[in-house]
């Protein structure tokens, strides 16, 4: 690297022959005012490698926030004020909107609270307007299933705790409140189609909801209990790949689901670790520590050495399986600790990474797993990732 | 939802009376049988020299067995006794203390139990949990165990959910939380 001595010196020696050759008034040109209030907008559709950022804002709840950023370039794009307790924002499959839960003390931290879905321009990151909700929107560390679409987009689904259990359902299409689906016993929202969702039970059952037009529930099923909640939890940080969702237990056991006729069936568990591996105390840990890329049918999961009560610690290691053949395939080595993974859709995908209790987003290349970038200084206690 | 509230503390402390704290997970003698306190941060455990507090999270001391045996009667650190099941900022860093909460705040109902050995007199605790609420978040001495910690869909062992959720006048801000004595555990 030139010192920076060496430069000044070389520009110094420069200049006057620069200035001869141009004449004095090239090198005097003014520059053209600025126009006033310019303002940044963001082209559509959204590039498959942009990510959303979300930060609850752990020291200061009733400010949390979305913040954009381009993977390719690194650039932070723009941010969203998602206010007190968010958890993430949801992005339409039309990508014409972006869906965000917020709650809202008239008094900052006291008052009356309202809940309401906001609705933004995702060209302008601006409001286009919101829909009130019950004021019971659960509060919690943010999960990608405290808010879920409907496969066919028309009904948005938000997880309420007061801590009784129960589903807001809102109609996007004209952008009502349509009502709530009792969910006792019963949390979170796992889409299997184009109406229907299931939620995880205390007992290790599956609650199987089919909506009707209106949003209502037309039919309801508890399955009988799939796992053993007292000996191996399933983590509630499931992903999908096309009617499955996989969950992973505490012990690194994952567990797929799959929709099929109208029921949702327990396909067969299998290890993610091997019995050496176990012996080490190698187990999956963070707070999204699963991430999928549908076309390539990987699975790729945080680990870390550590005892039972470390499921929720962060690690230096995503482990990539494939999900048909069932077998590792790659390990990769993560430059910082890793709480949050994703990975975007497209055919050369992007593994994103972060921690809550850093604000540096690691971007890499999801096939090759070399790292591509960091990006710092993104939010306060970043939580979940978002990709379009 | 005042009858839940009264039903989950006293069914929490029922069963932390009838269950020893022998057999369960590592040394602390913990039995999660409440409700959590507060959205956590999973921190990186022994990120942290001991002793020292963290950049981000206002971290409480914390570290090797040595360590813990000195800051054992410190209401101001994770390793106090009563704090064997603590997930939260500690009131006593934050105004309060820790069977009390800082002014202007309301003391939720609702409750994570524990029970904790006292090493100076040699008994077992039923210590409560309940959160302080209605400011923001207080941020200081953050103490974060996840020992028998379930899931959401586990909602009252699980320690990712807000508890002031089922607060009455300040609603759901969270400020920090108490470890209060509820009785000698039998």
């Amino acid at each position: 690297m030139k010192s920076p001595r060496w430069v000044l010196s070389a520009a110094v020696a420069c200049a006057p022959l620069a200035l001869a050759l141009l004449g004095p008034a090239a090198a005097l040109a003014a520059l053209p005012p600025d126009p006033l209030a310019t303002v940044q907008s963001l082209p559509r559709p959204a590039s498959p490698h942009w990510v959303w950022v979300n930060d609850f804002v752990f020291s200061h709840m009733v400010s949390g926030k979305a913040m954009l950023v381009d993977g390719d370039s690194g650039r932070f794009l723009g941010e969203l004020d998602t206010g007190f307790g968010s958890q993430r924002v949801v992005l339409a499959p039309d990508g014409q909107v972006i869906y965000s839960p917020e709650t809202y003390f008239s008094r900052g931290t006291r008052g009356v609270r309202t809940d309401v879905v906001t609705l933004y321009d995702p060209s302008h990151l601006s409001p286009l307007g919101e829909i009130v909700i019950p004021p019971k929107r659960s509060s919690n560390m943010p999960m990608i299933s405290n808010a879920q679409l409907t496969d066919d987009g028309r009904f948005l689904l938000i997880y309420n705790f007061t801590p009784a259990q129960s589903i807001t359902v809102v109609d996007t299409r004209s952008r009502k409140f349509v009502g709530e689906v009792e969910t006792s016993g019963c949390a979170l929202i796992f889409p299997t189609g184009a109406r229907s969702f299931f939620s995880l039970c205390a007992d290790g059952a599956l609650l199987h909801t089919v909506l009707d037009d209106t949003g209502h529930a037309s039919k309801s099923d508890r399955t009988q209990p799939l796992f053993d909640v007292d000996h191996d939890p399933l983590t509630e940080k499931g992903v999908r790949v096309g009617d499955t969702w996989y969950f992973v237990s505490f012990s690194g056991m994952l567990y797929p689901f799959k929709w099929e006729q109208g029921s949702v069936k327990l396909l067969q568990a299998w290890p993610l670790l091997s019995a050496a591996e176990k012996a080490q105390s190698w187990r999956p840990g963070g707070l999204q520590q699963l991430a999928v890329h549908t076309g390539l049918n990987r699975l790729y999961a945080i680990m870390h050495q550590g005892p039972l009560e470390t499921h929720k610690d962060p690690g230096r290691e995503v482990w990539v399986y494939d999900l048909v053949r069932q077998a590792r395939i790659q390990k990769i080595a993560m430059k910082n600790n890793s709480g949050s993974i994703q990975v975007t859709r497209d055919s050369h995908p992007l593994l994103f990474s972060i921690f809550i209790e850093s604000t540096v987003l690691d971007v890499y290349d999801a096939t090759t797993g070399n790292l591509l970038r960091s990006v710092t200084d993104i939010g306060t206690t970043p939580t979940v990732l978002v990709t379009p | 939802m005042k009858w839940l509230d009264s039903l989950t503390e006293g069914s929490a402390r029922a069963l932390a009376k009838r269950t020893s704290r022998r057999g369960f997970i590592g040394s602390l003698g913990a039995i999660l049988v409440g409700v959590s306190t507060v959205p956590l941060l999973p921190v990186a455990r022994g990120a942290s020299p001991p002793g020292t507090s963290g950049p981000s999270t206002g971290k409480a001391p914390g570290g090797p067995a040595d360590d813990k045996a000195k800051h054992v009667n410190d209401p101001t650190s994770c390793d106090y006794w009563r704090h064997c099941a603590i997930d939260g900022y500690l009131c006593g860093c934050c105004g309060g203390s820790e069977n009390s909460c800082p002014p202007g705040t309301e003391m939720s109902a609702i409750t994570w139990v524990g029970t904790c050995h006292n090493p100076v007199d040699g008994r077992d605790y039923v210590v409560s949990y309940n959160d302080c609420c209605g400011k923001s978040t207080c941020g200081r001495c953050l103490c974060n165990r996840n020992e028998r910690d379930t899931p959401l869909y586990v909602p009252f062992q699980s320690n990712d959910y807000n508890w002031c959720s089922g607060s009455g006048k300040t609603n759901i801000p969270y400020h920090c939380s108490t470890a209060r004595i509820v009785s000698v555990a039998k």
